[in-house]
Formats: C-alpha cells, sequence, structure tokens
C-alpha cells in the first residue's frame, strides 16, 4: 500500500513537472506543423489507398494541436450560451467533421511549399499569435494560429489565413443562421445535412 | 503633357485639403475603445439582450448542475473574447439592404466561375508553363504602378511611394519591360504594396456604405466600386482601342489571375456553411484589415494605429 502511494506521489510530481515545463506556444505549434509534414512526406503513405492512413495519423495530431471546444465556443459567441450541454456536444462534433471534409484535401494536397514560422506575439499569460507563412513559387499565404493555455499546454482555437480569422468567418454565419432567438436545433439540422452531403 | 499636371495639383490639393480634416475627425475616433463596446452593443440588438439574459441563466443553471469536470459545461464570456481579438476595431460587419439581389449575383457568379472561368483557366494552365503565367502577372501588375503610387502618396506613406517608383524603374528597364521582377527578389527586396483608392478612403475613415455584389465583378461596396472606376482610370490598359482589343486584354488578365486561385473558390464553398455570408463577412474582414495595415505606414495615422495596437 504505502510503496503505491509512494508510486502515486512520484508519477503525480512528474505529471505536474512537465506541465508546468511546458514548451512555448511558437515551439508547440511549429512541432505540430512539424509532425503534419512528416506524415505527408512520408514515402511509406504514397498513392491514393494510403489516403486513410495518412487521415488517421493526421487526425491524432490535430487532434493534440487544436482545441475543438474553445474554438467551437468562440464561433458560436453569445449563441453558445443558448446550447443546452448535450447540444454543444453535438455541435463540436459536427463542426469538426465540416471543418475535417472541408480542409483535409487541402492538406494532402501539399506538395513540398515552405512553412516558415516567423513570429511570437503573447497577447497575454495565457494567449498568443503566432505568426507563419506558406511560400510557393507564386506567392505567400500568411498563416496565423491564435492558441490558448490550458492546463500547462498550448492550444490553438482560431486559424487567421490570409488575414481572414475562422472564428469570425464562422461566427458570421452562425449569427446570420441563429440570429438572437432562433433555436439552436435549426443550426444543427443544417451541420447534419452538410456532414452528410459530402 | 497639360493633363498630369492637373492630375497632380489635384492630388497635391486633395492631399493638403484632406488632412487636417481628417486628422480633426479621426484621431479621437480611432484612439477609442469605446466604440467597439457600443457596436457589440448594437449587434446583439437591444430588443434581444434581455432575451439573451434569460438564456444565459438557464445555461448557467444547466452549468452549474453538469460536472464541473465537463468542459462543454463551461460557458462563453464576452471578455475572453476581446484579448483574442487584440483590436477591438477588427470586428467589422456591413450592412446588406440588397441582400436578395446580392444572393442572385452570387448565384450568378457562381455558374459563371464553374462553366466559363474555371474551365478556360484549366486548359490555360495545360498549355502554358507556370514561369510564363507569373511573367504575364507581373507585366500586369507592373502596370498598376500610376495608381499603387498615387495611393501612396494620398495616404501620406512615402516609403511605399518611393518602393513603389523604385520598382517601376527596375522592373520596367532591367525587368524585360515588367514580365520579371528583379526588385521583389531578396537582394533588393522591394514588394509591392498592397494599396489601391478604396483603401485610401478607408484610411480617411470613409466608410463603405452597404454590400453590393456586382456580376463577374464580384463582392463590393458604393466606396470600392467608385474608387475602382477610379483606379481604372490609371491603369493604361483601360485605354486600348477598339473595345473588343481592351476586352480581349482585360479576359486574358482575368484567365491568367485566376489560373493560380483555382480551387481556392472551390475550397471556401466546401468550407462555409452559408457560402453567401461567409464570402461577405471575408471580403469585409479582408477590406478592414488592409485598411489598418496601411494606416500603421501612414505618416498621418502611425501613431493613431499604433496606440490602439498597445491597447
Amino acid at each position: 500500500m504505502k510503496k503505491r502511494l509512494a508510486f502515486m506521489g512520484i508519477l503525480c510530481v512528474l505529471v505536474m513537472s512537465t506541465a508546468a515545463y511546458a514548451a512555448g506556444p511558437l515551439a508547440t505549434a511549429e512541432v505540430a506543423v512539424g509532425k503534419v509534414l512528416d506524415v505527408l512526406r512520408d514515402p511509406k503513405f504514397k498513392g491514393p489507398e494510403a489516403k486513410q492512413a495518412k487521415t488517421e495519423r493526421l487526425r491524432v495530431i490535430y487532434k493534440d494541436m487544436f482545441d475543438e471546444i474553445e474554438f467551437s465556443r468562440r464561433t458560436l459567441a453569445r449563441n453558445w450560451n443558448r446550447f443546452s450541454p448535450s447540444e454543444r456536444a453535438e455541435f463540436v462534433d459536427l463542426f469538426e467533421q465540416v471543418l475535417e471534409k472541408a480542409y483535409l484535401d487541402k492538406i494532402l494536397d501539399y506538395s513540398n511549399e515552405k512553412i516558415v514560422f516567423y513570429q511570437e506575439n503573447m497577447l497575454s499569460d495565457k494567449q498568443a499569435e503566432i505568426l507563419s507563412k506558406i511560400v510557393t513559387s507564386s506567392k505567400e499565404i500568411p498563416i496565423f494560429y491564435r492558441m490558448i493555455l490550458k492546463d500547462g499546454k498550448w492550444k490553438v482555437y482560431d486559424v487567421v489565413v490570409e488575414n481572414m480569422s475562422l472564428v469570425q468567418n464562422y461566427r458570421a454565419q452562425f449569427n446570420d443562421i441563429l440570429g438572437t432567438d432562433n433555436p439552436p436545433e435549426q443550426l444543427l439540422v443544417i451541420l447534419r445535412k452538410k456532414v452528410k452531403e459530402h | 503633357m497639360k493633363k498630369a499636371g492637373l492630375i497632380l495639383t489635384l492630388s497635391v490639393f486633395l492631399l493638403v485639403w484632406v488632412c487636417p480634416h481628417a486628422g480633426a475627425n479621426d484621431g479621437p475616433h480611432e484612439t477609442a475603445p469605446g466604440e467597439s463596446a457600443g457596436w457589440l452593443a448594437d449587434a446583439g440588438g437591444r430588443s434581444s439582450s434581455e432575451a439573451s439574459n434569460i438564456g444565459r441563466q438557464e445555461s448557467l443553471r444547466q452549468a452549474a448542475a453538469a460536472p464541473a469536470a465537463d468542459p462543454f459545461s463551461e460557458d462563453y464570456v464576452e471578455e475572453e473574447d476581446e484579448v483574442a481579438d487584440l483590436h477591438a476595431e477588427e470586428k467589422v460587419t456591413i450592412a446588406d439592404p440588397i441582400e436578395p439581389f446580392n444572393r442572385a449575383m452570387g448565384a450568378f457568379n457562381d455558374r459563371m466561375y464553374f462553366w466559363v472561368l474555371k474551365p478556360v483557366a484549366l486548359g490555360y494552365n495545360e498549355v502554358v508553363p507556370e514561369p510564363a503565367r507569373i511573367s504575364a502577372k507581373n507585366f500586369f501588375d507592373n502596370l498598376g504602378f500610376p495608381a499603387r503610387f498615387l495611393s501612396c502618396l494620398l495616404q501620406a506613406d512615402f516609403s511605399g511611394a518611393g518602393t513603389e517608383a523604385g520598382r517601376f524603374a527596375i522592373n520596367t528597364l532591367w525587368g524585360l519591360g515588367g514580365l520579371l521582377d528583379p526588385a521583389g527578389s531578396e537582394t533588393l527586396n522591394l514588394q509591392k504594396q498592397d494599396v489601391d483608392l478604396g483603401q485610401t478612403l478607408g484610411v480617411y475613415g470613409v466608410g463603405h456604405g452597404f454590400y453590393i455584389v456586382w456580376p463577374v465583378y464580384g463582392p463590393s461596396s458604393p466606396r470600392d466600386t467608385l474608387t475602382n472606376i477610379g483606379d481604372q482610370f490609371l491603369y493604361p490598359p483601360s485605354y486600348i482601342e477598339p473595345w473588343y482589343a481592351w476586352f480581349g486584354v482585360w479576359a486574358y488578365e482575368k484567365v491568367n489571375a485566376a489560373s493560380f486561385r483555382i480551387g481556392e473558390y472551390e475550397a471556401v464553398k466546401s468550407a462555409a456553411i452559408d457560402p453567401y455570408v461567409a464570402i461577405r463577412d471575408g471580403y469585409i474582414q479582408y477590406r478592414a484589415k488592409s485598411v489598418k495595415a496601411r494606416k500603421e505606414k501612414s505618416l498621418l495615422f502611425r501613431d493613431a494605429a499604433g496606440e490602439t495596437r498597445k491597447e
């Protein structure tokens, strides 16, 4: 019993110290994107039949990189508070599927463009904006990651592509659909349909 | 020659006349953080604030009932978003009184893209290799110099104007009349300024008015429509005669530009829940950010822009 307690104690200390020693936001984002690129470049996953395997590997990485609940809450903004916890859970799940379907092909299209992380702006102790860009032969595409520190880990809650914030863009759409007093169900019906139609 | 002199005097006159006015009206306007709070209240709608309050209380009660560790039970709090958005002025919207017309035009443009522009651009992509397409883009970009140069001057961004003048001289003389972009190379690093007359008015505090979707041309507003006509007057290819030669050049430029962006519209459309609203918001966000970026470069507005950044 004592041994077990001691073991638990050591485990606790270890876990807590890794949390306190979390990497900075820029390093976190850069490492996560680096992992994504490793999967995309992996010669093992060539050809169309490897798409499924790649997708699964990528899913693990972005689940770790993104805080999808934070992302969902900010896109729904005031309307989030009108959703019940179960409606929220369904919304987060559906929204994630919509995003995955929309952006996965774009990510899988990657063909060795250079990605540069070049600046870290701390907005507060717990929030940061990381600036990066994709460099192609004809243009540069700026991509900013907005990150939040939660339980000792930096997670992405908004992506700003070419100066356009995803959170703000979806918020405009959801506000338009929900108005001020349309029931949450109305949006969920649209999302369910959108997930199915692909 | 007379014409050029007239334009120069006119622009100098505009510059002198507009500056003190803009300074007086826009200085405090830009630095007031209270503005955004006012907007927020407006957006929520006064009549609905009560209803949303009740909704919030309800969900709070539900949140209290749920286990504390459940992340779904955490409510949305307005303040946390203020920090996240960095600048309060980022929260931009646009009035859309002619939405049915705009949606119809959006649907028309959607068909034009899939039935005309995309197939043509894809075929063009097959035939013309990328370096040649980039050269064509450089050539048209170089001809856009007068409009960008004048806009930089009007915005009191003299370093931008200098960059543009340097680019035009270097790319015209050493870049085979603008086909190449030696000025934009890493050694010289004179980058094209993202600037137009619409932004110039925006810098001086002129708003969009409302949202319009034009057939073929796409998302715009009264402000950007008028200034785009001005930009066209400063764009040499606009003066090509006869009209069908002009149209050929215009169409070619559009196809060439589209050849770099195939797939982007499709991506926006498939990611959107309501593509019309997504594009409207994208347009307005993009314009607002570029006006803000221009303000930070302007000698007249740099301080005001810097102050809002610190807040």
